[in-house]
């Protein structure tokens, strides 16, 4: 089995999609465990794929396998797959979360209705999601990009009964697809001039120069609307946390870990392109930096656990947007990997807190709850300071790539802006932590109740949190090699050139002051589970704590406009048809006949003479008509 | 006979198919029900084998890609101002056509068994349900005018009967409005057909010999520019050009559920391909003059249909403003002229026909039981109805455009052919399927999912044959959204050889 076997990988979990699907209900244990077994296949199917792409040796970037599709004249369609080290990142990420979650999901989703259901869409989601990152040509990346969407629309509604999950997943569904009118404009712009759909040689046309400036800049800013919205950038963050409402492992799984970075994933992939189109770098760095520092505010004044990791979740990714944005997709794509497994730990943890509690997400009624759950609270410890970036975890590593790509690239006020959203990661971090495993119980009902969960849920929690504690060391040469690969990450993704990792001890300090900083503050002032500092403060500021709280009001400003402009448009089209062209246009003419023929019966007189009037006078007009024509 | 002519002869059958159960009805009493509804299930059947047999029977290839299996009987020649070849009864198929008539034959068949609970006057009712179909079929085969014309009358006025007597909702206006349009359209058309025959001065309703002329300018450009509009706008009513589309909510809105189905389904694609044979193949310079404007009209029904669709209450009058987007989509591509956009018409046509007899199916299915069809009456019927609303969600998912299913397909091609020419139009088209994403989902919300309101808390699952006849529709959905060369190559090949239609 070797690289160009890797279509295996979705087709696998995509087979046992239709089993569980049609026949899920009836198997035994409804089919969970043929889930595991589908994603495990894929997971090893994964290292048959790394040790071969790897074996093959420096200096092939792609291994390559393709289908015709479809002849309409000189239009032709080939659907294949591509191999690169974009891609063994992201079925790397990819096979082990998404094996993780499904274990997991085996003790969480327990007893749920519909259990085989949510397996099922799983797999499809897995499937979707791996033939997204495998797919060689844009046409095809739409095809999964949309199929991941709907996986999250099904995953996220899950629990449909609830009026506010089915209203969570329409949101999510809605807002990406915005996104997504934006990412088949542009593919299909591409397609216009590059004439295909293949990424390799839409690539090769941008940098031979085959595109007008404008028009590549204008196509690259339509794809990135694509990625922004999949990704949720702002403006378009607001599905994400609302996105909660689902199951707590498919946030783990889709809004955390995987589907979330599919568009830093289609921005890496096109980072050639992006390269070569004016002025869309600083555009994608400007998202990145507005999103990471909006949301890390946004993450201070919630208290739903799910919530707060929501946030920080389209901060992070927001962190990735300004890696490459800055033109180094070897910080997005290690940022990428590194936050995958400690954020779908802390998502997973946060998951086992809530079954523990019996379905509470609140963090003002947990604290202490460290003695409880020891396995949960001391790999969730790992998790938060991994996120806040605490050395020598994995989140210490590539946030520290990150500055050093903003630094580089665009000096000190993108380091600025990037180092105070950082420092805002590690106060909420520290924030939710405390508030949820330290100090004193808030409810002591919660808290008597409290339970650790079994070892199908420890497991997944021990397993990802020692990735996120070693894959940070990825960045090393020494470790890289160690391991097979011809290096440390950054000689493994590169734009141009593989260069080798080597410390800036400048902005290590750096790095480790902010982590520090926002850490201090954050036990500062909620030490014990204790409010009365952050309560004050609130209290001083009201104003600013009402805007926090309510995230800034972006949820009410886009439901006006959504209530005002676009329904209230199309009530008047409504209208419109029905009066205008219907009432008046159609039923008009109709009532215009009838009148018509009323008007006209009174000619109908039965009178002899009157019709010889009739007679005479068309002979009249006639000859008179006769006459002027002729001249 | 050669195998070709043989094979004429399986397309005569299917059109006789229909026209012969007609007239075995006859002589069935109307008290035996249940006969009626076997011989119509049968002969569903036989047509949908009939049918998947000249689609996939088409070959192509270098060579094969001009009409195939025709058939020839001379009608009148000779006599009055009609010289040789005056008129025939001459069918065949080209690649175009034999896609229709498969989409005829999934719906017809789909429809014949959800009409099986039918009680009032099920023998009349299936008399006129089989004249609609044997219109259908006629239309898509004829390869002379007159009788194009013949069959396609043939296959709308049936339809203010079946709407007038089984229909529900203001039936009467409904079924009015709809014929009164629909004639004033054929009267149109009728007009273009007696101009070209006299024009072109051949004698003959042949079509072959008149799209020859049409092509070299027998028929001259400026009577082409003439007279285009009066077949656009003839067919045009009939595939919901806007501004003449206002049938299509109220017609679909009062038609009881088969008829419904093979309504938006197969018949107002009749309009569609109309466009197609009486258009753009008969008159090639008067669609290159008047293409544009086509365009803009497409447009305009795409984004239209959708922004009404948003506020509609009525599950009806939302299918029916998708369909009216759906159908501006179809114009779109046919006014794109280049082959891409073209075949991605004719795709839509299948796609959008096997989809909206599904939707139409889905809410017979529920409006047989609830007897309303306000949207806001409902809610959670997940709980009572799984396998219906799955069902639903997959057509409204092909609705969407979702990839995978068959409106994807197609609408991805219509964008990309709208794109090579027009890409303001595409931007705005892909703009409109966004909108569908908000209508469908805004409706699943709203009816399927939330708490199970407890006056539905007796609703019943779809019945088998319900299930039956949406799972074939569904497989069609797939295939096409699966795996499309079968569709395309068919397509394409008959679309490059249109007059004016660019690689």
């Amino acid at each position: 089995m070797g690289a160009e076997q890797a279509w295996l990988l979705p087709a696998v979990p995509a087979g046992f999609f239709i089993l569980l699907a049609l026949c899920g209900r009836y198997l035994p244990r409804q089919g969970d465990v043929l889930g595991v077994l589908a994603i495990g296949t894929s997971f090893v199917l994964f290292f048959f794929v790394l040790a071969d792409y790897l074996g093959i040796g420096e200096g092939t970037d792609l291994v390559l396998k393709s289908w015709a599709w479809s002849e309409i004249g000189d239009f032709s369609l080939r659907f294949g797959i591509a191999v690169d080290p974009i891609t063994i990142v992201m079925l790397g990420v990819v096979t082990s979360v998404a094996l993780m979650v499904n274990i997991f999901s085996i003790g969480y989703m327990k007893g749920e209705a519909r259990y085989y259901w949510f397996f099922a869409v799983l797999q499809l989601f897995a499937a979707s999601m791996l033939l997204l990152v495998l797919a060689d040509n844009l046409l095809l990346v739409y095809v999964s990009w949309e199929l991941v969407g709907v996986c999250s629309f099904l995953l996220i509604g899950f629990y449909w009964e609830k009026r506010s999950a089915t209203e969570a997943a329409k949101k999510a569904f809605i807002t990406t697809r915005i996104g997504d009118v934006g990412l088949l404009i542009g593919i299909i712009l591409l397609w216009r001039e590059a004439g295909t759909f293949n990424i390799q040689e839409i690539i090769h046309a941008a940098e031979e120069g085959e595109f007008s400036s404008t028009y590549l800049t204008v196509s690259m800013l339509f794809i990135f609307l694509g990625a922004m919205g999949k990704s949720a950038q702002f403006p378009f963050h607001v599905w994400l946390p609302d996105a909660m409402e689902g199951p707590t492992p498919v946030s783990a799984l889709i809004h955390a870990a995987t589907m979330v970075v599919a568009g830093v994933y289609l921005v890496a992939r096109l980072l050639p392109i992006y390269e070569v189109a004016d002025h869309t770098m600083i555009v994608i760095t400007l998202t990145g930096l507005i999103t990471a520092v909006l949301t890390g505010f946004m993450a201070f004044a919630q208290t739903d656990i799910k919530k707060v990791l929501a946030y920080s979740t389209v901060g992070q990714l927001g962190f990735m947007f300004i890696a490459l944005g800055s033109g180094e997709p070897a910080a997005a794509m290690f940022h990428l990997m590194t936050h995958a497994f400690f954020k779908a730990l802390l998502f997973l943890g946060s998951g086992s807190v809530i079954l523990a509690t019996h379905h509470n997400q609140d963090v003002s009624k947990m604290g202490g709850l460290w003695k409880k759950l020891p396995v949960t609270g001391t790999t969730f410890f790992i998790g938060s300071a991994a996120l806040a970036g605490v050395v020598p975890l994995a989140g210490f590593w590539s946030k520290d790539e990150i500055l050093n790509a903003a630094n580089t690239e665009w000096g000190a006020w993108a380091l600025a802006l990037t180092a105070a959203a950082a420092v805002m990661t590690a106060f909420y971090t520290t924030r939710l932590f405390i508030r949820t495993f330290m100090g004193e119980p808030r409810d002591r009902h919660v808290y008597d109740h409290t339970e650790e969960p079994g070892w199908v849920m420890g497991g997944p929690l021990v397993f990802l949190a020692s990735l996120a504690v070693v894959s940070g060391f990825l960045v090393f040469s020494g470790v890289g090699s160690a391991i097979g690969f011809p290096g440390g990450i950054t000689e493994f993704v590169y734009l141009h050139h593989p260069h080798e990792y080597s410390i800036n001890w400048g902005l290590a300090a750096l790095s480790l002051g902010i982590s520090g900083l926002g850490i201090a503050i954050g036990a500062w002032m909620y030490w014990g589970n204790s409010l009365a500092r952050s309560t004050k403060l609130a209290e001083s500021y009201p104003g600013a704590y009402r805007w926090l709280l309510n995230k800034f009001y972006f949820d009410e400003a886009y439901q006006w406009c959504i209530d005002h402009l676009v329904l209230g448009f199309s009530y008047i089209v409504s209208w419109f048809d029905r009066h205008v062209v219907n009432n008046t246009g159609v039923d008009g003419s109709g009532e215009a006949t009838v009148y018509g023929g009323f008007v006209l019966k009174f000619l109908q007189t039965g009178k002899i003479p009157n019709y010889a009037m009739g007679i005479a006078l068309g002979v009249v007009g006639l000859a008179f008509a006769g006459i002027m024509v002729r001249g | 006979m050669t195998f070709d002519e043989a094979q004429g002869y399986v397309v005569l059958a299917t059109l006789a198919a229909p026209l012969l159960t007609m007239l075995l009805l006859v002589f069935v009493p109307g008290t035996q029900k249940t006969a009626v509804r076997y011989i119509s299930a049968v002969a569903g059947a036989i047509m949908l084998g009939l049918s998947v047999y000249i689609f996939t029977a088409y070959q192509v290839g270098d060579g094969h890609n001009d009409i195939q299996m025709q058939l020839r009987w001379t009608w009148v020649e000779n006599v009055a101002f009609l010289k040789k070849d005056g008129v025939t009864l001459a069918l065949g198929v080209d690649g175009i056509s034999a896609t229709l008539a498969l989409l005829n034959g999934i719906v017809a068949f789909a429809a014949t068994l959800v009409s099986w609970k039918l009680d009032f006057r099920t023998k009349d009712f299936f008399i006129l349900f089989w004249m609609l179909v044997a219109g259908v079929y006629g239309t898509f085969f004829s390869l002379d005018l007159f009788f194009w014309f013949f069959f396609y009358e043939l296959a709308v006025v049936p339809l203010y009967l079946l709407i007038g007597v089984w229909g529900s909702t203001r039936k009467e206006y409904g079924a009015l409005k709809l014929t009164l349009m629909l004639v004033g359209g054929s009267a149109l058309i009728w007009i273009g057909i007696f101009a070209t025959v006299n024009e072109a001065g051949l004698g003959t309703f042949d079509m072959r010999q008149l799209w020859a002329a049409g092509a070299d300018g027998t028929l001259d450009p400026t009577f082409q520019k003439t007279f285009f509009p009066f077949m656009v706008i003839g067919c045009g009513v009939l595939a919901a050009l806007w501004p003449l589309h206002t049938w299509s909510p109220d017609g679909h809105m009062s038609a009881p559920t088969a008829v419904s189905m093979v309504h938006a389904g197969v018949l107002m694609k009749l309009g569609a391909f109309g466009i197609i044979r009486l258009g753009i193949q008969l008159m090639p310079e008067g669609a290159e003059f008047w293409m544009p404007t086509l365009m803009a009209l497409g447009v305009m029904g795409a984004v239209y249909g959708a922004t009404a669709a948003l506020t509609q209450r009525d599950f009806k009058l939302i299918s029916g403003y998708s369909s009216v987007s759906h159908m501006g989509y179809v114009l779109m591509g046919l006014a794109t002229m280049n082959a891409i956009g073209v075949t991605g018409a004719v795709l839509q046509m299948f796609s959008h026909g096997v989809m909206t007899a599904l939707v139409f199916l889905m809410i017979g299915a529920l409006y047989d039981q609830a007897h309303t069809r306000d949207m806001k009456d409902f809610g959670g019927l997940a709980k009572v109805m799984p396998v219906w609303v799955i069902f639903y969600t997959l057509a409204g998912l092909a609705n969407v455009g979702l990839p995978g299913l068959s409106g994807f397909t197609a609408e991805f091609h219509i964008f990309v052919g709208t794109f090579r020419t027009y890409p303001l139009a595409g931007a705005l088209a892909i703009f409109a399927a966004a909108l569908a994403a908000a209508y469908m989902l805004r409706m699943f919300a709203i009816v399927f999912f939330g708490p199970l309101n407890p006056r539905w808390a007796g609703l019943k699952e779809m019945t088998p044959l319900e299930k039956v006849s949406g799972g074939l529709l569904i497989a069609s959905m797939l295939a096409m959204g699966l795996y499309w060369a079968p569709f395309t190559d068919r397509i394409g090949a008959s679309v490059t050889l249109l007059p004016g239609v660019t690689g």
